[in-house]
């Protein structure tokens, strides 16, 4: 902190009038010193910035605070505020600001370094060098420029956009062209205070985490043993067995699902097996059948999600070092043992962060219980069934009931919990604590 | 003095290029057609020449010609007015409200009710001078007061209604017993009493079952919202206070709903365990082609599948095609649904008579608020819901016509389904957002009340009628939490 004051302080003393000047207008400094490209870079940056603010950045930082003031009346004519666009506008405009100001930063840290080099009589960095420099020093600078602009524009304006609905009481009959207000963290509170959603929120959140345990782990440990059963030298047409799993994978998980549901409801297969045989139809899927409905889910997400599993871990035990097996087996360890002491910290150090990718994508798997048993609420939960998830749970109250405002803040709940989560087990997983283990 | 010529050239240049760009562009726009009015006052009489009017029609309207016919009809009547309609092309699932302000969308559509009027809470289709139209009369109020919105204490009417959608009964009259004439048909009137009451047909139903058990009489999942709750209405049940409007009064347990309720669970003693979920919907034009269903209800617009599954099926019986598309013809029955027993009791032999009552809806035109041409596209309204081109209309696709002329016309289950609504026996789907709650409570209920006619004894949960009335209590309520809580 003293370091940077005492900085400024030097800054203040020593910088030149026109490194000053480059504070009021941009590119003065290079100008000064020589570097008139870069200084007409920074110049007409200023130039369109100020078009922009003018122009529209101005509104659109206001409409971010006001979300709208007219109202919008198409009988009238009045085509009035969108205040989702505005928001979405807004949202746009700090992130101008922001690239701004980096700029404007860099614009007298470069006039300033500019004057230095020439106190020092040192020359000056053209714009033709730095522009080498690009494609060579700084060739990740140049590379990276358009991802990561594509990363702003594509993930990150939307996940703002929606950490924003969240202050917001958009959604219900606040939808355009009705005008949004911001509402600070009443939805949270809602989530909190209101008695319907407290207890519903508790027992859904317990299934979900039991689900994504046990579904990861029974996924996981599926995968791993069919490609360790695959893997053995005895079993004969290997590229035949392993493409069998790859055609449960390569159908659209929905399709299965809707299969799964057929297969399981009263006329299905199943069924009519049962019945045929002087049985009673089972409902396996339906309002009475909670346990039963979450086993086959957790079973018809393990036929989903294993044949990936299995590829994955093939290709990691092609990469074990035989040595090790050689060794332990010499040392007398059994089948058992050198399974849990050789593969598995193996497997689990080289696949811990899909093991985490696993366990966020069960954690919001919205596809199983949507399809094999949606479109029920139970006594108990408040619009939501005994086998639906934080996801199922936040779709039926937003979609369904376009409360996106609070969609939005269970979202944020979910984010929340799930990247805890994931944090913690990463950090004390080996891939994490013990980084060169295998390397 | 170099120094100082840059310095002043760049001041100059930022200042310049401050003062130079205009304002702010304001967000908020007023066109032209603001100083003319409010909503219908738009509508001049004065036809905008030279312009093409997009409609967004019904896709079965366009595959099967009919959209065709009525736009060349149409087309060639205002060449000379340089007025066009066009195929808008576009998705029937359009977003009108989130699409029209930005110039996208159709000029006019023709959806359901429920989907027009929720542009309607947005001002997103025009309030229309119906009463202009000269038919005006010939469509029942009911029909009307679906398309009705109220604005700052002003009735507006935002849709010209074109067609009834109401659930039907479809039978097979080939599969009723061959001396059905002396053991079913105690009044005599040469119709079976199995499709005029829906006592009689849980008692063929029960007959037919026990017969061989691989049959059955009539089927119908419970669980799908829109066909059950028309037993509730027929008891008292309603959807929305006042008309359908006020969804703080929700009416499924209203009256004697729980009759209704009990009906049901009746009914769906005589079916099996595939009433509990979609089994039996999935699977009815199958079922009732090949015999193992008697009946079963639906909506008119899926005849043709029905008569298609009849079709294959004495086909494989070894007719010719033609013969066996006229044997199906003849064979496949759709009619009005069933009366009721007044106490709810389909085995009470001295129970009075009611009409059944159903859940509906009305498809029409509506003009967006969005387009350029209104008097051009409310001409277009007024000739595509002319006496011709709606008789037409339900020649070619086999609707019901809002129109008593037209349905009169063409009569048969047309003119059925226009006296049914008529006669107030139809409950249009409330032209109001809240609607879309009511669908999965309402779901869970009847899932609920199928499942327990399969629950052992000991836990069975609807045993009479004030656990039913319960029940439906208990949905009401889940449906006004689903409205309320998070308002």
């Amino acid at each position: 902190m003293n370091k940077k004051r005492e900085r400024m302080k030097e800054f203040i003393t020593h910088a030149s009038g026109s490194v000053k000047l480059s504070a009021i207008i941009m590119g003065a400094g290079h100008f000064r010193y020589g570097s008139i490209s870069k200084g007409l870079i920074y110049l007409l940056m200023e130039i369109a910035m100020i078009i922009y603010l003018i122009g529209r950045g101005f509104g659109d930082l206001k409409g971010f605070f006001t979300l709208g003031t007219q109202h919008a009346d198409a009988w009238a004519g009045v085509k009035g505020d969108n205040s989702v666009v505005m928001m979405l506008m807004g949202i746009f405009a700090w992130i101008v600001v922001a690239a701004f100001l980096f700029f404007y930063v860099q614009n007298i840290r470069g006039a300033y370094a500019m004057q230095k080099r020439k106190e020092q009589g040192l020359l000056q960095k053209t714009l033709r060098k730095e522009f080498k420099e690009l494609l060579d020093q700084k060739f990740y600078v140049l590379v990276l420029a358009l991802p990561i602009l594509g990363v702003c524009i594509f993930n990150v304006l939307p996940i703002i956009f929606m950490i924003l609905i969240a202050f917001t009481n958009y959604g219900g009959n606040i939808v355009p062209p009705e005008l949004v207000d911001w509402v600070g963290f009443d939805n949270f509170k809602k989530l909190m205070v209101l008695s319907k959603f407290g207890p519903t929120f508790v027992k859904i959140l317990g299934w979900n985490l039991l689900w994504a345990v046990l579904s990861t782990a029974l996924n996981y440990f599926a995968g791993l043993g069919l490609a360790l059963l695959l893997n053995k030298e005895c079993v004969k047409g290997k590229a035949i067995w392993r493409a069998f799993p790859i055609l449960a994978y390569a159908i659209p998980g929905f399709i299965t699902l809707l299969a799964f549901k057929f297969m399981f409801s009263y006329g299905g297969p199943i069924n009519q097996i049962i019945t045929a045989n002087g049985g009673t139809a089972i409902g396996f899927l339906d309002l009475d059948a909670k346990w039963s409905a979450r086993i086959i889910g957790l079973l018809v997400n393990c036929w989903i999600s294993v044949p990936s599993i299995m590829l994955l871990a093939t290709g990691h035990l092609s990469n074990r070092d035989a040595s090790l097996y050689e060794a332990a087996k010499i040392d007398g360890a059994g089948r058992w043992a050198q399974f849990w002491k050789l593969t598995m910290p193996f497997m689990l150090f080289s696949t811990m962060p899909v093991l985490l990718g696993q366990f966020i994508g069960n954690f919001n798997n919205f596809g199983i219980f949507y399809f094999l048993r949606g479109g029920l609420y139970m006594d108990g939960y408040f619009l939501a069934s005994d086998t639906d998830l934080l996801i199922n749970w936040l779709y039926n109250l937003s979609i369904d009931n376009n409360y996106y405002c609070v969609g939005a803040a269970i979202s944020l709940i979910i984010f929340f919990i799930t990247s805890v989560i994931s944090l913690v087990v990463y950090v004390k997983s080996p891939s994490y604590r013990e980084e060169d283990t295998f390397q | 003095m170099k120094k100082k010529l840059i310095a002043s050239v760049l001041i100059a240049a930022t200042v310049l290029s401050a003062t130079a760009c205009g304002g702010n562009s304001d967000s908020t726009e007023t066109g032209d057609s603001a100083q003319a009015g409010t909503g219908s006052s738009l509508f001049t009489g004065e036809l905008e020449e030279n312009v093409t009017i997009q409609v967004l029609e019904n896709d079965t309207a366009i595959s099967e010609g009919y959209f065709q016919e009525l736009i060349d009809a149409f087309n060639e009547e205002y060449k000379d007015k340089g007025i066009q309609a066009v195929d808008a092309n576009m998705d029937q699932y359009l977003d009108l409200a989130n699409d029209g302000p930005y110039g996208y969308g159709p000029d006019v559509l023709y959806q359901a009710n429920d989907i027009i009027m929720k542009y309607a809470q947005g001002k997103h289709i025009l309030p229309l001078p119906v009463e202009e139209f000269d038919w005006y009369d010939q469509v029942p109020k009911s029909a009307w007061s679906a398309y009705e919105t109220t604005v700052d204490g002003t009735t507006y009417t935002c849709g010209v209604p074109v067609n009834v959608q109401a659930p039907m009964l479809y039978y097979r009259k080939d599969l009723l017993p061959e001396d059905w004439e002396s053991t079913w048909d105690e009044n005599q009137d040469q119709i079976p009493d199995m499709v005029q009451t829906w006592s009689s047909l849980y008692e063929f139903s029960k007959a037919r079952h026990s017969e061989d058990a691989n049959t059955y009489g009539y089927m119908k999942s419970l669980n799908d919202m829109y066909f059950s709750s028309g037993f509730l209405f027929s008891y008292g049940a309603y959807i929305f206070g006042d008309n359908n409007t006020d969804p703080s009064d929700i009416g499924f347990a209203a009256g004697e709903a729980e009759k209704g309720a009990y009906v049901l669970s009746q009914l769906a003693s005589a079916m099996n365990e595939d009433c509990i979920d979609d089994t039996i919907t999935t699977n009815a034009y199958s079922k009732l082609g090949n015999g193992t269903y008697f009946a079963t209800i639906s909506t008119p617009d899926v005849y043709s599948t029905f008569l298609g599954e009849l079709e294959k099926e004495y086909e494989e019986e070894g007719l010719s095609a033609e013969e066996a598309a006229k044997k199906a013809e003849e064979n496949l029955v759709m009619t009005t649904l069933p009366m009721l027993p007044d106490s709810g009791d389909l085995t009470d032999e001295s129970a009075e008579l009611i009409q059944s009552v159903t859940m509906g809806g009305v498809n029409g035109y509506a003009i967006s608020s969005y387009t350029k041409a209104p008097n051009a596209c409310l001409e277009f309204v007024k000739f595509a819901t002319s006496y011709e081109m709606v008789t037409l209309r339900a020649k070619m696709l086999g609707i019901a016509p809002a129109r008593e002329d037209a349905a009169e016309e063409v009569g048969g289950t047309s003119a059925l389904i226009y006296e049914n609504l008529d006669a107030g026996n139809i409950i249009l789907m409330p032209s109001i957002s809240e609607v879309s709650q009511i669908w999965t409570p309402g779901q869970t209920f009847f899932i609920d009340l199928a499942k327990d006619v399969y629950r052992a004894d000991s836990e069975k949960k609807y045993t009479d009628l004030e656990s039913m009335k319960a029940g439906l209590t208990d949905m009401c309520q889940q449906i006004h939490e689903a409205i309320t809580t998070l308002q």
